[in-house]
């Protein structure tokens, strides 16, 4: 499951792979410990707090600040075919940084450090495997959510 | 069972006579607000609002020709707006225009065409795209046996039968990550005005094809729709469910 | 406490070497070391190889170079921090001396990054950051430093002139050195006009990949002295970690982990940073030498860049940094840097320098930083 996460997925197993299965239905994730209730993005098993391996995965609202980017130019392997692309680091409100793509919705010109956003959850549309990622939008975009199972 | 349908808002196309209905006013049954358009009959579609709305559940009826992508688009938008959602398609408009093939005319295969598979592309897709942005939705196509095995005198109605369940699978593959079920329900005849209307050798004929000794009721048909519409049928899609009483084994 | 010497340096052309074996690298730079030394194979009690193995066709890269510089039975094993390996291979030998279990210990850094297909190569340079959270979304090594020169630009108005000094400096020493894989220099304009790789990085900005090999020959406090004249003692010595992912970094334009190494090694060392005479930093792109100026205290947080353009890293500013290249003008064989930031710092310090020699220099340091700096290892040398 895991694997339907990112362009190039390297990463087929591991203890938060639901993170992917929420991502496809429309929720960004991140952990929260539920011995001692210290939260992560992104979200990790293992408490960085108090070394439990007892954790969930708990919604967020995906408002974040651009902390810096960069358009990648020269991309590595798997990732020609959408060259150029800029990358954007971001600092999420509710605690944490996330690395994803600059979104459609925020024309090239007007990426600036320090402004706010919005992470929303994206499918690949047009491949027939499910593959799943991220992307930084300008804030108020919205996106579907599928009813919780 | 409790199929979980209470306040969902649903399509079915071809409403206004025989399976559409059926299906409609079950749908009604189960808690859904429900749209039908239809061709001719503009009475028989009021009734079916009427008996609808009679079950505290809104009703809207339009006026349209399935094989009009922009009446497609138009009458999804519609809906979504009247209803604030849309969750579920049923495509059931379709018509047969029989002939064999060295008889058969341009116009009449074109039409039946038309109708029957650019009729259920139309809905499919406008539908799709509801669907698809807000990850939910079922659709059921109504097939035929026709379609899959194939009859005498329908080449016409056979090739569009048959073409809906292949546009049903591919649209099962696209859609399924995004929560979409897309199925078939083929029937074998049912006890509708096209039966009513045919010569009764043909219907003794398709009786005694049935290892049941009868044919299908429009509300038989209708449970089954109103199954794969609702979420006990999740897991189930890219299906062609028969319900012809063994016509066609 | 005793100290730990250096007795012996060599160090081969850095280049696209295809005209040998990684074994047959890291033998031209250990036959200059044993001459350097004085020293027979028989004297060495363990060797220490640096080397990345994923760029190697050769599985076990030690084994292989071990065997061919002939000195098994002898104890050895490879070390690996991605870019810092060098530096590693020293410490686990500096260590292995310390604790009193081996003498006398070789250290080699031995790496080929071009016998891979491009393709293969490709795909590693996208698995640089954490792949769970990062490389998916295509990631790159000179994007990341891209984006910490980004901010740096944003919180202290570091200019793309200053960034690229950087570059037009090591290329003005590598153009002086025999062993660097650029032997040219270059202009601002040049620079400027370079193809871009990631925003704001152009060609010039990025050090570029290397085979190669050096070789450094540790040895005890009375080992040293009695076997070579003019040893060069690693007196101060430390190693820092940073999380691996820029997703937990405190922040983006230094290295918490050049920071911390620094603090350390100075301490162990008794020395400030002003006493640094002559440093090799670890300039993978020229934003990280900026940040290494700031990081290792030889001006304030956010002033690297006038620190380079008003020319104090210069030979006769304020300390000379990377005036045998860096790793922009020598290459960049990720196995070997650390071990040849040592072999430059112990000939500046033994005055071996020629026309690149740092007058007076008695202390030196090297900068050696792993992967996007997740590691970096800070080590005072210092000549009596």
């Amino acid at each position: 499951m895991f694997q339907w996460f990112g362009k190039v997925s390297f990463v087929p197993y591991t203890k938060v792979s639901d993170f992917a299965r929420h991502l496809k239905d429309g929720r960004l994730t991140g952990s929260r410990c539920k011995q001692c209730g210290d939260t992560s993005f992104p979200p990790r098993a293992d408490c960085g707090a108090c070394m439990s391996g007892d954790f969930e995965l708990v919604e967020r609202n995906g408002k974040a600040t651009l902390h810096t980017f960069t358009e990648i130019v020269a991309a590595p392997t798997g990732f020609e075919d959408v060259a150029p692309y800029t990358v954007g680091l971001a600092d999420l409100e509710e605690g944490g940084r996330i690395l994803a793509w600059i979104g459609d919705t925020i024309p090239k010109d007007e990426v600036e450090i320090g402004m706010k956003l919005q992470v929303v959850p994206r499918i690949f549309e047009e491949v027939e495997e499910i593959k799943v990622y991220y992307s930084l939008e300008k804030p108020g975009t919205t996106w579907g959510v599928a009813p919780p199972s | 069972m409790d199929l979980g349908l209470e306040g969902k808002s649903a399509i079915v196309t071809g409403g206004s006579l025989g399976i559409g209905t059926s299906v409609a006013l079950a749908l009604a049954r189960e808690g859904c607000d429900v749209a039908i358009n239809y061709r001719r009959h503009d009475d028989e579609a009021k009734e079916v609002v009427r008996r609808i709305e009679a079950m505290g559940r809104r009703g809207l009826a339009v006026k349209a020709d399935v094989s009009s992508y922009t009446d497609a688009e138009n009458m999804v938008r519609t809906v979504v707006e009247t209803f604030g959602r849309l969750d579920i398609l049923v495509c059931n408009a379709g018509i047969n225009w029989d002939g064999v093939i060295w008889k058969m005319s341009e116009e009449q295969w074109d039409t039946v065409i038309n109708v029957n598979l650019k009729g259920y592309f139309n809905y499919n897709k406008a539908a799709a795209m509801v669907f698809k942005d807000r990850k939910g939705g079922k659709i059921v196509n109504i097939s035929s046996i026709n379609g899959m095995r194939g009859k005498f005198a329908q080449s016409n109605y056979a090739a569009s039968k048959g073409g809906e369940i292949a546009l049903s699978k591919s649209l099962a593959r696209e859609l399924g990550k995004f929560n979409v079920n897309v199925n078939v329900v083929s029937p074998g005849l049912v006890m509708t005005d096209m039966a009513r209307n045919m010569p009764p050798e043909a219907l003794n004929k398709s009786m005694s094809e049935t290892v049941v000794g009868r044919i299908a009721t429009a509300d038989e048909c209708a449970d089954l729709v109103v199954f794969l519409c609702s979420d006990r049928a999740r897991h189930i899609t890219g299906e062609v469910i028969k319900i012809d009483g063994g016509q066609y084994i | 406490m005793s100290r730990v010497g250096i007795i012996g340096i060599g160090h081969g052309v850095f280049g696209r070497r295809s005209d040998a074996t990684v074994q047959e690298l890291a033998f031209e730079a250990f036959r200059l070391a044993m001459e350097d030394a004085g020293i027979e194979r028989g004297e060495i009690d363990a060797s220490v190889i640096a080397a990345v193995p994923e760029y190697h066709k050769q599985r076990s890269v030690a084994g292989v170079v071990q065997e061919y510089l002939g000195l098994t039975p002898a104890p050895t094993w490879l070390t690996e921090v991605a870019c810092a390996s060098g530096s590693a291979a020293i410490r686990t030998a500096w260590m292995s001396i310390k604790a009193g279990v081996h003498d006398v210990v070789a250290v080699i850094g031995c790496q080929k990054m071009t016998e891979l297909e491009t393709a293969e190569i490709l795909a590693l340079m996208g698995r640089v950051g954490e792949v769970q959270w990062e490389s998916n979304f295509g990631t790159t090594f000179p994007a990341y430093y891209a984006m910490f020169a980004k901010r740096h630009m944003h919180e202290f108005g570091t200019t793309r002139e200053q960034l690229l000094q950087v570059a037009v400096k090591n290329h003005f020493y590598g153009a002086k050195n025999p062993i660097a894989l650029f032997r040219k220099e270059i202009t601002l304009e040049k620079a400027l006009a370079s193809e871009d790789v990631a925003s704001p990085f152009q060609v010039y900005d990025c050090c570029a990949n290397a085979d190669g090999a050096a070789c450094v020959i540790l040895a005890s406090e009375d080992k040293a002295k009695a076997m070579s004249e003019k040893p060069v003692w690693l007196d101060g010595m430390a190693c820092a970690t940073a999380s691996m992912s820029v997703l937990r970094r405190p922040h983006l334009v230094g290295l918490p982990s050049a920071e911390k190494a620094a603090t350390d090694a100075y301490a162990m060392a008794g020395v400030e940073p002003d006493d640094v005479d002559v440093a090799d930093v670890h300039d993978c792109f020229t934003i990280a030498e900026i940040m290494a100026y700031e990081d290792l205290g030889f001006c304030r947080k956010g002033e690297g860049g006038p620190f380079v353009s008003d020319r104090q890293s210069y030979i006769g500013g304020k300390v000379a940094v990377n005036v045998d290249g860096g790793l922009k003008a020598k290459g960049h064989p990720i196995g070997a840097t650390g071990v040849s930031m040592t072999y430059e710092i112990a000939k500046q310090l033994r005055g071996e320098a020629g026309d690149r020699q740092v007058p007076d220099a008695t202390v030196g340091l090297t900068h050696n930083v792993g992967g996007i700096g997740q590691y970096c290892f800070v080590q005072v040398l210092r000549r009596d």
